[in-house]
């Protein structure tokens, strides 16, 4: 009798399902905890990575190059057109999406297949460890997930605890620069900017991602202007800037290259961007 | 020009069945080609792997090339109907800013915040107002190079690409993902019964017509004898074409050259009779856009190529080579 109880809780545990809720607000739950998981973006690829459920990962996007080990995973095509069939002949127990950056439709199709799907549309950097989290809880690595998560909220603390009410100083972000662009408050980078004490000379522009023009930067005269990628591709776009001597960020010779895809992947070295991002604006600061 | 026989019933029953023929051997091939190498018949076998057939065969392929006939056969009689509207062999909805017209259209409403049928009623107003604009700029233009038509559809073609990138630009951050989704375009995921039931209901609309539209397309005399006819038979093209290249944009985004070289090969291969054109320009458009779908698939897989690159690849050739031939034969 207490034997039979046993093992049926033991068989109702074993069978368990897993579920947590998307930033769609949809529950996504699985019958067991993912085996066969597709990233559909790098820093989706990350995120499993860092939790430790790498090893369940059968196919990712392009450029999904961080760490090492995901250089080598099958590809099912670029995060913007991915290879449907490909994805469904890796039978996946589990896609995880990322629908700033995948087309709709074809998001729309891997449902309407019957695939489970894990939308990740972290807007702000509070909530990328609760991403960790939830796709610990999908891949059973609940553990790892948790471990992951608050390593990055403490690294989070000690950078908001140091650089809080700072004096704040003026920064330009170079996203691109033939057109060049910057980002406005709403863009995530923009939030590690605040954590920091800097202060998005665009911040007010109405598009995520705005265009703006040479002679817009001059007129918000910015004290920092930073931008991230290899130092040896990157440095043509720094040196715009030194033509102008009386603007304030080359007058105190305070541009920047930060290493690449830290800032622009929303995954778990967002927090090695924000300690870089931090550490020049401070030294802008000084 | 060469000479074909005139047509006759088994003439044309013969052209569209080979055609038709053609269409389920490249159906076929669609099905059967792609990234994985699932094919149709394992879909009769047991196993984990019947299944997982079943999915790619059937959920991604079929639907996709369903689509891409039935968008293809209407950017082809898009092209076609604008031919015989222009007097012109030259015309196609792409070049003409037909398919830019509808973009903006749509463009419009969505930015609006319309829901999905006034979207489409938006690109179909959209497209009628550039091909009636193109006719008004360029009626009067009877230089035998109707060099004046083109221009101004280029011209018309370039303002609704600015007007589009207008649009983005004013764009809302939570409208403009959707925005930039729907002007890509993509024949994976299209909507395919709509698209296939308008061609359909088009060619049962046009088809009473052909006579008449064989005597329009053979010139502006010719066409005199068809009298008070001619007007409601231009007005019949002007929304049976706007009407086709709408549905083709907002089913699959703007693709380009289809209704161009489909006709143009037709015309070269089977004469000028329209009743032939007709179902045949629809049945060859469907083939050339299905063959460009399969190539997009799988030239650089698992990366895919949308589908009106390869289109406008081999499209621009063509359009360029027919230039130069009606430059020479002054």
């Amino acid at each position: 009798m207490l034997r039979g109880l046993l093992a049926s809780l033991l068989l109702a545990g074993a069978c368990a399902d897993v579920a947590v809720k998307d930033d769609q607000g949809r529950t996504v739950s699985l019958k067991q905890p993912a085996q066969r998981i597709i990233s559909l973006a790098p820093h989706l690829t990350e995120h499993l990575y860092a939790i430790g459920a790498g090893s369940r990962i059968v196919g990712a996007t392009n450029y999904s190059d961080y760490p090492a080990a995901a250089k080598a995973l099958p590809r099912v095509g670029g995060y913007n057109s991915f290879d449907l069939e490909k994805i469904r002949a890796l039978k996946p127990d589990l896609i995880v999406a990322w629908p700033s950056g995948n087309p709709a439709r074809q998001l729309e199709q891997i449902e309407s297949l019957g695939i489970p799907v894990f939308y990740d549309e972290a807007q702000k950097l509070v909530q990328v460890p609760t991403v960790m989290e939830r796709l610990g809880v999908l891949s059973g690595q609940e553990a790892g997930g948790k471990a992951a998560a608050a390593e990055f909220r403490s690294r989070l603390a000690k950078l908001e605890a140091r650089y809080a009410g700072k004096k704040p100083v003026r920064m330009f972000y170079q996203v691109w620069d033939r057109p060049l662009m910057t980002i406005n408050r709403e863009q995530i980078i923009s939030d590690v900017m605040h954590l920091c004490g800097a202060e998005n000379v665009f911040a007010n522009l109405p598009s995520l991602v705005p265009t703006v023009d040479e002679e817009a930067v001059i007129t918000a005269n910015p004290a920092l202007i930073a931008t991230s990628g290899e130092a040896s591709n990157k440095v043509n776009w720094l040196d715009r800037w030194r033509r102008w001597p009386r603007l304030a960020a080359t007058a105190r010779q305070q541009l920047y290259i930060l290493p690449p895809d830290l800032l622009s992947r929303m995954g778990p070295r967002l927090v090695d961007g924000a300690e870089a991002l931090c550490q020049v604006v401070e030294q802008a600061r000084q | 020009m060469k000479h074909h026989a005139p047509l006759s019933r088994r003439r044309l029953l013969l052209t569209l069945a080979s055609l038709l023929l053609l269409t389920a051997i490249l159906l076929c091939a669609s099905l059967c080609l792609g990234s994985t190498a699932y094919r149709p018949w394992q879909l009769w076998n047991d196993g984990p792997d019947a299944l997982l057939a079943r999915d790619v065969v059937l959920s991604l392929r079929l639907p996709r090339s369903l689509a891409a006939l039935a968008v293809g056969g209407l950017l082809a009689l898009a092209g076609l109907l604008q031919q015989i509207l222009l007097r012109n062999p030259l015309a196609e909805p792409y070049v003409l800013g037909t398919s830019g017209g509808a973009s903006v259209g749509a463009l419009t409403a969505l930015l609006l915040g319309a829901g999905s049928v006034l979207v489409s009623l938006a690109a179909g107003g959209g497209a009628l107002a550039t091909t009636l604009l193109v006719f008004a700029l360029a009626r009067n233009d009877h230089s035998s190079q109707q060099a004046r038509l083109l221009l101004t559809g280029i011209a018309l073609a370039s303002f609704a690409s600015a007007l589009s990138s207008l649009l983005l630009s004013l764009a809302p951050e939570g409208l403009l993902r959707g925005m930039i989704y729907w002007m890509l375009g993509d024949l994976s995921g299209a909507h395919w019964p709509a698209a296939a039931a308008a061609l359909l209901a088009l060619l049962v609309l046009l088809w009473p017509w052909s006579r008449d539209l064989n005597l329009m397309s053979h010139g502006r005399e010719a066409a005199h004898a068809l009298g008070s006819h001619t007007l409601r038979l231009q007005w019949l093209l002007y929304f049976c074409s706007a009407a086709a290249t709408a549905v083709a944009v907002t089913t699959a985004g703007m693709i380009g050259f289809v209704g161009l070289i489909v006709p143009h090969a037709l015309r070269l291969l089977l004469g000028q009779d329209i009743r032939l054109l007709l179902p045949a320009s629809a049945l060859g458009g469907g083939c050339v856009l299905l063959a460009a779908d399969i190539g997009s698939r799988i030239i650089l897989a698992p990366q895919q190529l949308p589908v009106g690159v390869v289109t406008s690849l081999a499209g621009v050739p063509v359009f360029l080579w027919l230039l130069q031939q009606r430059g020479g034969r002054r």
